[in-house]
């Protein structure tokens, strides 16, 4: 078997931290769980996990700050950062923010369920670095890397979004058809085999 | 009238003079003085102020009786009827222009002389009353801070107040008959001119707002009808709007300024209701079996709630984008802190 996988939490609520800490324990993951945005970037300083699971609304750094700082750091910036928050996203944040993340789940959310699927995520992730590592070794453009890797984060959380939320105000503004559209083209054209799109959470 | 009529005579000639000072009498008027030179003729006129001069042309001294009567006149606005038994055209000619209000040539007989001074002294009344007028109608026009001016059917200025006359430039108020306005000074007045054909074609008021670098009017204009199309007006007013603006423009960013707080305050507010259910859900889901079902349906009834309420928070999100295009339409006016923030953030 190989090693746990590591899963960061990041919220300033201590119950949810314990909640969190406790059902990643339950399905076999090494967790650890920070209080806001300068303490997960201390941690990362050290250590590097698996998966991180950021809430949006902290003081005084908050989610999408801590987002940016995350990405904008070499040793963290391709691990998979899920959004968990109360907040609802609006179309603003999803075409800012929808690039870099890999889902956003709304709480409250059955922590259970979506616990099972972050294996499936870290997983795709372990795979598409492996692509993303020979596209870049075949002399590819890339720019049009950069591009299929926002495009393919937006478009999976763009549609996990439309799947699971009732008022759809901020997913239904965003072009999707015509995104997945130039994915699609960025897809063939870099050559990237078909299940690194097939897969997202929470189906 | 309580009063008696002054009138100072000039002439060289002592019976001359002797006779028509009886003759003033005789029609209830009172000889303030009698002069025999022009230079004599003016410090008396400018001792006395009579009511009228009576003023012979050819006089002993320097100075003839035309000079006098026009130094007279234009200094203090007195009357002057000059009596003379020269007539050439020459004469005449110099006599008009020092605007006399009567000329009698000698020999004359009384009759001449109490009727040229009646018709003299009543025409003078009714210039004085004139002035008196005009310059009523201009304090009037002139109490008003607004810029007023009043132009005719080929946009010629016919009259303006002295705010107007400070908009267009002008450093005197009297205005002559080739003043068309400039339309284009600074910017202003542009619009005017495609409202003063409005005008011109419906004859119904017009009003509407101009804005020139940073202040703000409401211009009126109202076509007043004379009996042709050559005697209508058209009243122009400018009225300063720019206060009233600046209060507007505060309370719409007061506006929304409050609906970005409110806006934000349904954020934080959703996102803590939202963590204790999370928290709730999660105990409940690890050790709570025979009630779970009920629990988490109360759970999710709370979250249709708070659902809700994000939908509200999308509800005022469009409000203010509503106000910003609605409300804010012209670029100039939407305040920094707003433009800014809705630059191209939007999609």
């Amino acid at each position: 078997m190989q090693l746990m996988d590591t899963v960061l939490v990041v919220d300033d609520e201590p119950a949810i931290r314990e909640i969190f800490t406790v059902y990643l324990e339950m399905n076999g993951y090494k967790s650890h769980a920070v209080t806001g945005g300068r303490e997960c970037l201390l941690w990362l300083k050290t250590q590097k996990p698996d998966l991180i699971l950021l809430d949006l609304m902290m003081e005084p750094m908050d989610g999408w700050e801590t987002l940016l700082a995350i990405r904008q750091y070499p040793p963290s910036s391709q691990i998979p950062v899920i959004i968990i928050t109360g907040k609802t996203p609006t179309a603003e944040d999803l075409v800012q923010y929808g690039g870099l993340i890999e889902d956003f789940i709304v709480k409250p959310v059955d922590f259970k369920m979506i616990c099972e699927s972050f294996h499936r995520i870290i997983e795709n992730d372990r795979d598409l670095g492996r692509e993303i590592d020979r596209v870049k070794n075949e002399g590819q453009d890339p720019e049009f890397l950069t591009e299929y890797i926002r495009l393919l984060r937006l478009t999976s959380v763009t549609n996990n979004l439309k799947k699971r939320l009732k008022d759809r105000q901020c997913s239904d503004q965003i072009p999707l058809k015509k995104l997945e559209e130039r994915l699609q083209w960025l897809h063939e054209k870099l050559g990237f085999p078909d299940q690194v799109r097939s897969s997202s959470p929470l189906h | 009238m309580t009063e008696k009529i002054r009138i100072i005579i000039v002439e060289d000639e002592a019976l001359v003079a002797e006779d028509l000072k009886e003759m003033l009498r005789g029609f209830g008027y009172e000889v303030s003085g009698i002069a025999k030179t022009g230079e004599k003729a003016i410090a008396l006129a400018g001792e006395h102020h009579p009511d009228l001069v009576l003023m012979d042309i050819n006089l002993s001294g320097a100075m003839d009786g035309i000079t006098a009567g026009g130094e007279i006149h234009s200094r203090w606005s007195i009357p002057i009827i000059y009596v003379t038994a020269f007539a050439t055209q020459a004469i005449i000619d110099r006599a008009k222009k020092t605007t006399p209000s009567g000329y009698i040539l000698k020999p004359f007989n009384e009759r001449q002389i109490q009727t040229a001074l009646e018709i003299a002294l009543y025409n003078h009344e009714l210039e004085e009353q004139a002035k008196e007028n005009e310059r009523t109608i201009r304090i009037l026009a002139n109490a008003i801070p607004d810029a007023v001016m009043l132009l005719d059917h080929n946009r010629q200025i016919i009259a303006l107040n002295d705010a107007m006359a400070r908009r267009l430039g002008y450093n005197h108020t009297q205005v002559h008959g080739d003043s068309t306005v400039r339309f284009n000074r600074d910017g202003m007045f542009t619009p005017l001119e495609s409202r003063i054909s409005e005008i011109l074609c419906s004859g119904r008021p017009v009003r509407f707002e101009e804005k020139n670098q940073n202040e703000w009017f409401e211009v009126s204009l109202i076509l007043i009808s004379g009996s042709d199309e050559q005697s209508s007006r058209i009243f122009v007013q400018y009225h300063d709007i720019t206060d009233h603006k600046r209060f507007e423009e505060a309370l719409k960013t007061e506006g929304i300024t409050q609906i970005e707080k409110n806006m934000e305050q349904f954020q934080t507010l959703n996102d803590q209701i939202r963590n204790p259910l999370q928290a709730i859900m999660g105990y409940v889901n690890l050790d709570c079996h025979q009630y779970r079902e009920r629990i988490m349906g109360q759970i999710m009834q709370i979250d249709g709630l708070v659902s809700r309420l994000d939908r509200g928070w999308v509800e005022s999100r469009k409000v203010k984008r509503f106000l910003l295009r609605h409300y804010l339409d012209n670029p100039d006016d939407v305040p920094d802190s707003i433009s800014q923030e809705n630059g191209g953030r939007c999609s």
